[in-house]
Order: C-alpha cells, then sequence, then structure tokens
C-alpha cells in the first residue's frame, strides 16, 4: 500500500513487523530444537543448559534405519577396525548392529516400512478426499438438493465428535472385516475423516466460480461433464491444492487411529517414532531423527503448492 | 442462419410464473431485441431458446424443429453473457476456438476460423493473451468472438453492453449493428436501455411481467406504443401521462390535466371516442409532441417554468400545468430561467390516450 504514512501508521507497521517476529520464534523454536537434536551426539543431546555449538552427527540417523541391541562385550580392536564407518557409530554408543545370523546383513528397524506406510495412506487418502469431496461439492454447489443446508450440517457433524471416541467401535468392526493392520482400512478412515472437511471447503470455492462459465461450455457444444473437467476443475485447481495440503497433513500427522488400528504390516510413521522411547533410556537424537525426517515430506508439499495456496479465486476475467 | 419461434411457452420458477404465453416468431436473418425492465421475463426467454432453462409448456422451435427438449449443446445457438464468461485460464486463442474443439474440428481449420474471426472484430493482437490482461470492450469483443466462430444458428445476446462504459458501450453498439449487417445472423439481444434496443433493432419486443407488451419495429414501437407501459418504458426523457378530463361540445372540447381550468384544444373526431367512455382516461404525450411559445398563439395559455435541464443539443422544461409537469423539448436556451413564463400547447396529433385501468392505448384506429 503506497501513500502517504503518518508516523503513528509507521510505528503501527513496526509493532506489526515485529509482533510476527515473536510469533515466528515461537513457532520456529520447537522446529530447530528437533533439527539440532537430531544431529547431535546423543551425550550432549539433553545436557543442562543445552549445547549450542556442537560437531553434527549422523550417528542418530544411522541409528534409526537400523536394528540395534545392547552391547554385552566390548568388539575386539579386529572387529572395530573393520567395522564400516557407520558401525562405528553404533559401537562408540555402546551398541551393536544386529545382523542376520546365516546371511549376516544388517538387520534394519521399522523406520523405513513406517514411513512408506505413511506415504501410502496419507496420499491415497489425500487424492481420495479431495476428489470426491471436489465432486460432492459440485452437486451441492450447482444442482438443487432436496434438503441441501440438512446435508451439509449432516456432513460437517462427522467432525463434531472427536475421532477417539469412535476408535474402540471402528477397532472392533475392522477386526471383524479383518481390515485392521491394513493400507485399505487406515486410507477409508482418513478419507472418510477428510472427507468432510473437504466437502465444505470445496464447496466455497466452486461457489465462487460464476456459474456462466459452465453455461458457456454448455451452449458451446460439450456435456455438462466436459464442462465440468474443462472448465470448472482447472478454476477449482487452487481450492484443490488448499484443500489437498489441509487433508495430507491431517492424514500425515494422525496418531490415535494409527496407533489403535495398525501394528506391523500398516503402521504408520507417528505411532513408530515415539516408541522407540521404550526401549533401554530413550535416545531422544533418534526420536529427533525420526521426526526431522517426518517433517519433510509435508514442507515439500506444502512448498510445491504454496502458489496456489497463495493465489486466491479473484483471478477471472468475469465482471459482476 | 434460423428462424426461431416460440409458441405458447410458459415458465415458472415455483409458484412465480416468469412468462406467460409467450408467442413470437424471429424470423431468418433477424436482429430481434427484447427490452423490458429487471425481472420481466426477457433473460429467462433468451435462456430458454439457448436451453439453459427448462420451459414448463409450451414450444421452442428452431428452423421448424422442435427444440424445447434438446439439450443447450444440440441447439448449435451461441450465447453472449453480460459477464463475458471467458475461461481465465485459456488464452484468447483457446477462448475463441473452445466451441471448435467440442466439435472436434482440426487443428488447422479452428487456427483459421479463429484467425478469420479476430481479424473482423479487431483482436488478432491478444490472441496469445490472457482475457485478464484485456480491457472491457476487448473482452466482448473474445466473447462474442467466441460466439461467432462456429458460425452459430443464431446469437443470442443478453445485455452483452450492461458492464462496459457509456463511450464504450455506444461504440460496441455500432459494432454489434456492423457485425450484424456484415454476418447477416439471427440474434436476440436482451437489454433494458432503450436507446440500445432503438439502434440496434430490426423488431422489439417489449416483455413486462412476463407478458408480451408489443412488437414492432422501433420507429412503430415508439409512434405507436400499445399502452402506457410501452408508451412510458420506450423514449427519453419519458411520455408525460397525466389523467385527463374532457370538457365542452361540439368543436370547442378541450383536455384537461392536472386539474388546470384551461385545456388543451383537441379536434373533435380525434377525442370521441374516449371522452364517453365512462372510465378514467390518461393523456400521454412525448416532450417534443408539448410545444412552447413566447407569443400567445391560438390554443396556447400562459404557464410557469420550473426546471430546465440543458442537453446540449436540446433542454428539457419542466411546465407547470395546473398541479401537474409537463416535461417539453425545447431547443438549447429556448427558456433562459426557471420561473420564466411561457405559452404552452401540445400537438394533439401525436397524442395519446390510455386506458386508466388496463392502461390499453385507446387511440387504437389510428
Amino acid at each position: 500500500m503506497a501513500g502517504v504514512q503518518t508516523t503513528a501508521e509507521k510505528w503501527t507497521n513496526r509493532t506489526a513487523i515485529a509482533a510476527v517476529f515473536v510469533a515466528l520464534i515461537i513457532m520456529l523454536t520447537p522446529i530447530y530444537w528437533i533439527a539440532a537434536t537430531a544431529f547431535k551426539p546423543r551425550n550432549l543431546a539433553t545436557t543442562i543448559p543445552p549445547t549450542v555449538v556442537y560437531e553434527p552427527t549422523v550417528a542418530p540417523f544411522v541409528k534409526l534405519f537400523t536394528k540395534r541391541s545392547q552391547l554385552r562385550e566390548q568388539p575386539t580392536q579386529e572387529e572395530y577396525d573393520t567395522a564400516p564407518w557407520w558401525e562405528k557409530m553404533v559401537y562408540d554408543g555402546g551398541e551393536k548392529v544386529v545382523r542376520n545370523r546365516k546371511s549376516g546383513e544388517v538387520r534394519s528397524s521399522g523406520y523405513g516400512d513406517r514411513f512408506k506406510n505413511s506415504l501410502i495412506v496419507s496420499v491415497i487418502s489425500t487424492i481420495l478426499a479431495v476428489g470426491m469431496g471436489t465432486l460432492t461439492a459440485y452437486g451441492f454447489s450447482r444442482f438443487k438438493v432436496a434438503g441441501e443446508d440438512d446435508w451439509l450440517f449432516f456432513i460437517l457433524s462427522t467432525r463434531m465428535l472427536p475421532p477417539v471416541v469412535v476408535a474402540i467401535p471402528m477397532f472392533l468392526m475392522y477386526r471383524v472385516v479383518g481390515l485392521n493392520d491394513t493400507h485399505m482400512g487406515l486410507i477409508i478412515l482418513y478419507t472418510a475423516f477428510n472427507l468432510s472437511f473437504a466437502v465444505w471447503i470445496m464447496k466455497g470455492f466452486i461457489d465462487e466460480i460464476p456459474r456462466e462459465y459452465e453455461e458457456a461450455a454448455l451452449v458451446d457444444g460439450y456435456t455438462r461433464i466436459q464442462a465440468f473437467f474443462k472448465v470448472v476443475l482447472p478454476e477449482a485447481l487452487t481450492g484443490m491444492a488448499a484443500t489437498a495440503v489441509f487433508c495430507f497433513i491431517t492424514a500425515w500427522n494422525e496418531y490415535a487411529f494409527a496407533l489403535i488400528m495398525t501394528n506391523r504390516n500398516a503402521q504408520t510413521a507417528p505411532p513408530y517414532i515415539p516408541s522407540q522411547v521404550g526401549s533401554g533410556l530413550p535416545d531422544w537424537t533418534v526420536i529427533a531423527a525420526g521426526t526431522f525426517l517426518f517433517l519433510i515430506p509435508v514442507a515439500i508439499f506444502t512448498f510445491l503448492l504454496r502458489n496456489h495456496l497463495l493465489r486466491g479465486m479473484s483471478f477471472g476475467a468475469i465482471r459482476k | 442462419m434460423a428462424q426461431i419461434d416460440m409458441r405458447n411457452v410458459q415458465k415458472f420458477f415455483g409458484a412465480n410464473q416468469v412468462l406467460k404465453d409467450l408467442d413470437l416468431t424471429i424470423e431468418d436473418g433477424e436482429f430481434v431485441v427484447m427490452l423490458g425492465q429487471s425481472g420481466g421475463g426477457k433473460t429467462t426467454a433468451l435462456r430458454a431458446i439457448a436451453g439453459l432453462e427448462t420451459v414448463t409448456s409450451g414450444q421452442i422451435l428452431i428452423d421448424g424443429v422442435e427444440m424445447q427438449h434438446k439439450k443447450a449443446a444440440d441447439r448449435d445457438i451461441a450465447f453472449v453473457f453480460q459477464s463475458f464468461s471467458l475461461y481465465p485460464h485459456m488464452t484468447v486463442r483457446e477462448n475463441i476456438s473452445f466451441p471448435l474443439r467440442a466439435v472436434r474440428m482440426g487443428a488447422a481449420d479452428r487456427e483459421k476460423a479463429v484467425t478469420e474471426v479476430a481479424e473482423v472484430l479487431q483482436i488478432t493482437e491478444h490472441l496469445d493473451s490472457k482475457p485478464s490482461a484485456l480491457s472491457g470492450g476487448d473482452m466482448q469483443r473474445v466473447a462474442i468472438g467466441r460466439a461467432l466462430v462456429r458460425r452459430p444458428k443464431a446469437l443470442l445476446m443478453d445485455e452483452p453492453l450492461g458492464v462496459l462504459d457509456a463511450k464504450l458501450r455506444e461504440q460496441m453498439r455500432a459494432e454489434i449493428k456492423r457485425l450484424h449487417i456484415a454476418r447477416g445472423s439471427t440474434s436476440v439481444y436482451v437489454t433494458h436501455d432503450q436507446v440500445e434496443a432503438m439502434s440496434l433493432a430490426d423488431r422489439i419486443v417489449i416483455l413486462h411481467d412476463g407478458v408480451l407488451q408489443q412488437v414492432g419495429a422501433p420507429e412503430e414501437v415508439y409512434l405507436h406504443p400499445t399502452n402506457a407501459f410501452v408508451a412510458k418504458f420506450v423514449g427519453s426523457p419519458v411520455m408525460n401521462i397525466h389523467e385527463a378530463q374532457f370538457s365542452g361540445v361540439n368543436g370547442h372540447s378541450s383536455v384537461h390535466i392536472g386539474g388546470a381550468e384551461t385545456g388543451f384544444h383537441f379536434p373533435e373526431q380525434l377525442i370521441n371516442h374516449v371522452r364517453n367512455t365512462g372510465q378514467a382516461v390518461s393523456l400521454g404525450v412525448r416532450p417534443e409532441a408539448v410545444l412552447l411559445s413566447h407569443e400567445q398563439r391560438e390554443g396556447y395559455f400562459l404557464a410557469q417554468t420550473s426546471n430546465i435541464e440543458p442537453l446540449g443539443s436540446h433542454d428539457i422544461v419542466d411546465v407547470l400545468v395546473g398541479e401537474t409537469v409537463l416535461r417539453a423539448r425545447t431547443e438549447s436556451g429556448y427558456v433562459a430561467r426557471e420561473g420564466q413564463q411561457v405559452f404552452v400547447n401540445i400537438d394533439p396529433a401525436q397524442a395519446h390516450f390510455f386506458d386508466g385501468a388496463s392502461g390499453l392505448n385507446l387511440r387504437g384506429a389510428n
């Protein structure tokens, strides 16, 4: 906003900027803390006062991906010298890498699989929720639906109770139909959970798209389906991107259902990471490393869609 | 190009009837303007022709084929929206070629058709821009180009100039007329602006409350309005319409308005059919038929002016007659200042009488 600024306005601006900085510091400190801890040697992770300057190490990440056990006896000098660099890191931490007895292959921890499960479940459930949500929202926005308001309220009401409330009945039902500890089970749950949100948000976006766009396409010789895909969908992309980011974050971070409904095959990263606290003394550096990696996909996804998030809807060539 | 026929078309929105028994034939190559107030049903009628609105009953025929149950896509009609409705995610070129891609025309033919239309509309330089980069007039040119590119049977326009500013509107009006003359396309144009209607139309269709009031050439509608609504709606400034009383007998008949003691002299044969109906009758006279004079003349009487609107080419002068105001059109500066006394008369040949209750023009026979 250009123009004349009074002194008072200048100070208002400066105060606002200062407030933003404070908010940023408050919000970014935990992320810094996780990132810093993920690269710390174990003995520096819990010092008081916190260690700020240290030599970064990737040992937490090595430990994160390998299966380890407590060292009963020190390795021989020869064992230590012939070990690769990452195995030395584990020895230095007072542990040893677990190997397959026959083949001698290093056994990996469950983190990689859990991470993959998280990706599968989150991506598929996000696509389903946004896709179905957009179609439903289009229907509500463009057609006369008997009892439209009631339906929309009903859809929203599924969000009104905390999901954990239904966790036990869901678990029992899932066990009967064989959906517990499956990807499909979690995908259905997360899709259902995000769908109401997607319908509401997308209805707002689609209501903003003038009907004339479709009507123009209809008289120009297109069917309604074609008009939807060629005209409405490109206009709704911004909204779909925003909805997708929120759905993805919700599914990615979901903890309670993942903890209850899965244990091995389909377990996602959120319940896995804290489970590492339980074995022996908690190794906070490993937990921080797991959390740090876990942050990256969401950050990338949000970063890729940032233009859509910021662009807004007032881009059209329609005059009102 | 095509002939469009509407037969007994009715349209309800719930209990609200927006089209009442609409009968209308639009001839091949004709430019018809639907004129009326907002909510008068003109846009609904247009959308019904296009297939964007279903009709409750009645038939819509295009070239003799019943169309009321066909989809918009199957009617081969183009529509220009007031909002232009250009797709923001497509370039101008893609916008114009959009209807051609619906019929799977080859890329080369498409390009040729787009270039041709763009040249006619003088938007060639904008073909690769996005619509948001265009001015209002150019956006409307693109919208018209998109409508014309596949040579539809008819071109329907819903207040296409409604959102443009006055100067651009005048320019685009001339362009639409030129385009119509060049292409000869059957066109139906909806507007509430009677100047647009007068200047564009071969025939004007006036709709009010879903009822067709009058269909006719612009000058016919202007000179012979069938009722008070049409008389008031067409023409600017608005026709003076006031309740009339009659006095005198045998060659010295007068028509009084506003309770004034002196009336305007009328030849007996012009008022014979209206004075003895026993019902309330209104006198309608356009501002140009209100005659002012600085000298006393036969049939003129003295009245006071109240308000003068100088419009450059002419003035609109309010004259107090009894308790009402007659608006007169004079050459500019004819009445120097407000409050000045002038002699006033009206031209009986240009006067209309309307039934007080039904609003129908009682002159009929003329």
